[in-house]
Parts: C-alpha cells; structure tokens; sequence
C-alpha cells in the first residue's frame, strides 16, 4: 500500500469516527428532551407549591417530599384504580390473544368453504376505524344487553378474535412455520387441535406475546370508551381516575403530578420486564405487512 | 374405479373434520364480524337517517341530519379543519422526528439499546396522564415552556389555552409519543442491504445522496406502513380533547371524534351523531384511497417491476 493511499484511508476511519461521536452527541441532547417531560413531571411531584411557582424553577426538588404521594393517595385511590383496570386488561389480554390464535390457525392452516370470503371480511374490517362502530355499540351493549356501568363492554370484545389486526398478524406468522411440522404430527395421528396446541402455539409464542401487548396498550391508552362505558367512582380505572382527579385539584399541581407518576408506573415497569418482547414485537409488525 | 371413489369419499370426509374444526376456531371472529363490525357499520349508516335521542321511538327522518351539519352545524367544519391540521402537523412531525432518530441509532453507537429504550418510554405511558402532564408544562405562568420563553426574552403564550397555539401545542406532544415509529423503521434500517451502501460509497457518493437514493427507496414499504398508521390513528384523535381541552379554547381543538362524542354522550343526540360518524369515517376512508393510490407511484418495489 503506498503512503498517500494509507494517509487517505487514515483520514476516512478518522472521518467516520468523528461522524460517530457527533452522532452519539446529537443522540444524547434528544434523548435527554426525551425523559426531560418526565423528569420534570417527577420533580414537580416532591416539591411545595411554594417552590413549584418560584422564579427561577430549579431543576431539582429542594427536599424530596414523598409525602406528596400519601396525601395524593388520599383521594387518587391508585391501588383501587390499578386493580379495576387490571380487571379489564387480564381477561382482555389472555382471551384475545387465545381467539386470535384460533382464528390465525384456521387462516393459516385449514380448508374449508367459504375462506377466502370471511378472511375478506375480517381483511377489511382492519381498514375500518374503531371509531366508527362506537355509537352503535354502545347502544347495543347498554339498550340491548342492559351493560350500564359495567366493565363487559371493554372486555367482551376481546373474547371475539382479538381484532382482525391481531389475526392477520397471528395468521402471518403461522404462515411462515414450515408445514411438515404439522404433516409429520398428522402421520403420527394428530388432530387438528392437537397439531394446534403441541406444535403451532409453541412455535408462534412471541407473536402471541406480541398480541397479548398490543392489546394491553390499546386497553391502557383508551379513555373514550372507559369514559362512555364506565359511571361510577369505585369502577374507575387509572385513566378516569387521574382525568377526575385533575378536574378537582385544578390548581394543586404537585399532587396533580404525584397521581400522574404513579399511572406512569405501572407501564413502565412491565416495558422495563417486557422490553424484549415489546422491541421484536413492534419490528415484527412492520416486518410482516 | 371403486377405489378412487373410495379415496375421494375419504377425503371429502377428512375435508369436512378440517372444516369443522375451522369453524370452531372461527366461531369468536365470526361473532365478532358480524356483531361488532358490519352490523354496527351498518347500523350508523341507519342510525343517522333518524333523529332518536335514545329515550323516544326513533323516527325517520331521511337525510335531514347530514342536511342540518352541512349548513346549519356551528361546529363541524372547525372540527374537520382542526383534525386534519392536528393529523397532518402530528403526522409529519412524527415521521420526520422518528426516521430521524432511527438513522442516528442505527450507527455504530454505544448503548443503543439502552437510547433505543429512552426514546420508546413515552409510548407506553398511559395517554390520559401524558396529557395530564404536559398540561403542567405548558402551564401558562409556571409551567417550563413558557419559563424557558422568558429566559430567551420572549413573551408568555397560553399554549393550550390559546386557540392558535393549542393544536400544534399537541401535535408536540404527538410527535413525542412516536417511539414505536422508531422501533419499526429502526428494524427496517437494519434489512438494507450495506453492500448497496458500500458500494454507492465506493462511486463517490455522498451521505445525503446515499440517503436519497439508498436508504428512502429500500425503506418506502415501511414507511408506507407507518405514515398509514400514524395518520389513521392520528385522525381519530380524541384524547386531548377529553382529557384537557374539551375541544376548547373555542372550537380550536373540538376533533371530529371528539365532536361526535360530544353529540352523542353529552347531548344525547344519537341520529345527528351518527351521521357525524359517517361524515369522519368519510374522510378517513378518503384519506387512506389517496395514500393507497399515490403509493404504487412512490413506494420501491424490491422485485424491480416498477409500474
């Protein structure tokens, strides 16, 4: 290698480890905008309302009043709002995930009459905005089935196939095990379920994972329909619970911000157990569409 | 000749066990098509043609409904305005900010699991206590942005109390939720081939033309993918409004779903509401045909039969 090229090649790992650094750079400031809504948010939380409306802020609590959060629990019944929503999100989770996988099976693996109609059916219902059902729905779950203040409504849904997305996604990935996995079982005298349940759903855990969370941030994000299906107090959720929360203490903000830490938590405690499945998941959405 | 009958009649039956055990599994899908999706769909379009209120005997009214929001409706024409600037401020913002910060993780960069994390937090916050909290933020005399305004010397504004700042005020807090959009393109980075960078790098170009030529036309399909999603989900938009706004100040944040909520679990207006439902799922459906359409023009086909 002669001087001038080895001077040039030199000068290029140099360049790039510069674009490295400044790009390590620049992704530190974002990140830090990122969690600095956050922080701001949790340093407002342990403060007086004295120092909150100081001039100039600081960044930091003066002394970290945990206290705070005893007398925000006082009225924001967290406890008893995690539990009611954990009743919609269990059941939701694991019988949507289940009826997903049914339906993505039959997709996937199974002949019958009429296939290529339904799976039409359930392709377009993806493209139809859940919004739109909204109306009609609650008048047939409150009018027609007499479900007022009650937490059915949210959950039944999910007894139902989970959403066609759901589906689709389970159906891709079912498409993607071989088949002579599921011949050799049949040779061996497995039925259909059996093939199913022995060999399918282990070989598809982490798009069921996937599903399962998926409907567990549809269910967490929601307010419109909680709000719609949900009356009194005792049934609140973590959603309702925090909005009327902040609808009676207008102005005391270092509590506001104490209710609104403790519904961050919970959801970012299970991403920080989850995080794995949450990453492949989300890549395995875009990948397969 | 009897044995092929006989294997045919064995196979029509093993058909017919294969298809029973199909419908079982589809039972749930089934129920769930039929009763809450086209049943429901059908029943706005009829909903709509009455003026029921919930309490007495719906009664025909043809299309008097869409009639009255097309001329005489305060509000639907702010809200449709408002929506479609929230969606497409939040969309583009969005798309913009998380491409971006999907390229830079995708170097050779320390920790990148641990940013990858950092910037997917927000989304799996629930949205009521997002909103909840940036309201602290944006608080008028206290919050942070306007104590950072003072700092620069610039004049307080109301951000979610002013009718010109409000939607782009949310729009902000859309464009820093969009850590799942990260994920999905980041994914997408990672399937470019690097032959293709390398070579292109190897002719003499540049990064921005790479990026023009290389790294948009391989990643079209994914973002087809998540500018569809990002704009479905984002014209829906209600949870500002509930949460903090109540379609205020004005009518300046009153979003169409938020409008239709409003018609329908506030005043009891359920025909009217239902023919609001139909309007937006009108223009969603616009929306989506016109993405759909212009798609084959821009996105990359990897198989190289370019149409």
């Amino acid at each position: 290698m002669s001087v001038a090229a080895y001077g040039r090649l030199k000068s290029k790992k140099r360049k790039t480890r510069m674009a490295n650094v400044i790009t390590f750079v620049v992704i530190l400031i974002f990140a830090a905008l990122v969690i600095f809504p956050i922080w701001w948010i949790f340093r407002t939380s342990l403060m007086t309302n004295a120092e909150i409306y100081r001039y100039p802020p600081s960044f930091l609590p003066g002394d970290w009043l945990f206290s705070n959060y005893e007398k925000t629990l006082e009225v924001f019944k967290f406890w008893k709002y995690l539990w009611n929503t954990m009743i919609i999100i269990v059941p939701s989770c694991l019988a949507g995930t289940f009826t997903a996988t049914l339906c993505g099976y039959a997709f996937a693996r199974l002949r019958f009459r009429g296939k290529q109609f339904i799976w039409a059916l359930c392709v377009g219902s993806m493209l139809l905005p859940a919004m739109v059902t909204l109306i009609p729905l609650y008048i047939g779950w409150t009018r027609g089935l007499g479900l007022q203040d009650s937490y059915l409504p949210l959950i039944l849904p999910y007894f139902c196939g989970g959403g066609a997305f759901n589906i689709f996604l389970i159906r891709q990935f079912i498409v993607s095990i071989p088949r002579e996995l599921d011949q050799a079982a049949t040779i061996d005298g497995a039925g259909y379920f059996r093939i199913l349940f022995s060999i399918i759903i282990p070989a598809i855990r982490p798009a069921m994972i996937v599903v399962a969370l998926f409907i567990f941030i549809g269910l967490w994000n929601d307010l419109l329909q909680q709000m719609i299906y949900i009356n009194s107090s005792d049934k609140f959720t973590i959603a309702l619970g925090l909005t009327n929360f902040r609808g009676q203490l207008k102005q005391d903000w270092s509590l506001t911000m104490a209710a609104t830490c403790m519904s961050f938590a919970p959801g970012v405690i299970f991403y920080l157990i989850g995080q794995r499945y949450f990453v492949e998941g989300i890549t395995l959405t875009g990948m397969k569409n | 000749m009897e044995t092929v009958s006989k294997s045919s009649r064995r196979r029509a039956r093993i058909y017919s066990a294969e298809a029973r055990v199909a419908y079982i599994c589809l039972i749930p899908a089934f129920l769930g098509l039929i009763f809450l999706t086209y049943v429901p769909l059908l029943s706005v379009l009829g909903i709509s043609l009455t003026s029921w209120t919930g309490l007495a005997k719906p009664e025909f009214i043809g299309f008097d409904n869409y009639v009255k929001l097309f001329t005489t409706d305060p509000y639907i024409k702010d809200s449709i305005i408002a929506t479609i600037y929230f969606a497409l401020l939040s969309v583009a913002g969005s798309m913009i900010y998380s491409l971006f910060i999907a390229m830079l993780l995708n170097r050779k960069i320390p920790a990148r699991g641990f940013f990858r994390a950092v910037f997917y937090v927000p989304y799996v916050l629930p949205a009521a206590a997002i909103y909840v909290g940036w309201s602290w933020l944006y608080e008028a005399n206290f919050g942070f942005f306007n104590y950072l305004l003072s700092e620069i010397g610039l004049s307080k504004v109301l951000f979610i109390a002013d009718s010109s700042y409000v939607v782009p005020s949310l729009s902000l807090i859309s464009v820093w939720l969009a850590g799942n959009l990260i994920v999905i393109f980041l994914a997408g980075l990672q399937n470019v081939p690097s032959v293709y960078h390398e070579a292109a790098e190897m002719d003499g170009a540049n990064g921005w033309q790479r990026f023009l030529h290389i790294t948009l036309p391989c990643m079209s399909p994914i973002i087809f993918y998540n500018l569809l999603m990002s704009l479905i989900a984002n014209l829906q938009v209600v949870t500002p409004a509930l949460a903090l706004t109540n379609g205020g100040p004005g009518n300046s944040s009153r979003f169409m779903t938020y409008l239709m909520y409003d018609q329908a679990f506030v005043n009891y207006k359920l025909g009217y509401a239902c023919a609001t439902t139909f309007i937006i799922f009108a223009i969603l459906a616009a929306f989506t045909a016109v993405l759909f359409k212009t798609s084959n023009r821009w996105i990359f086909n990897e198989g190289g039969d370019d149409k």
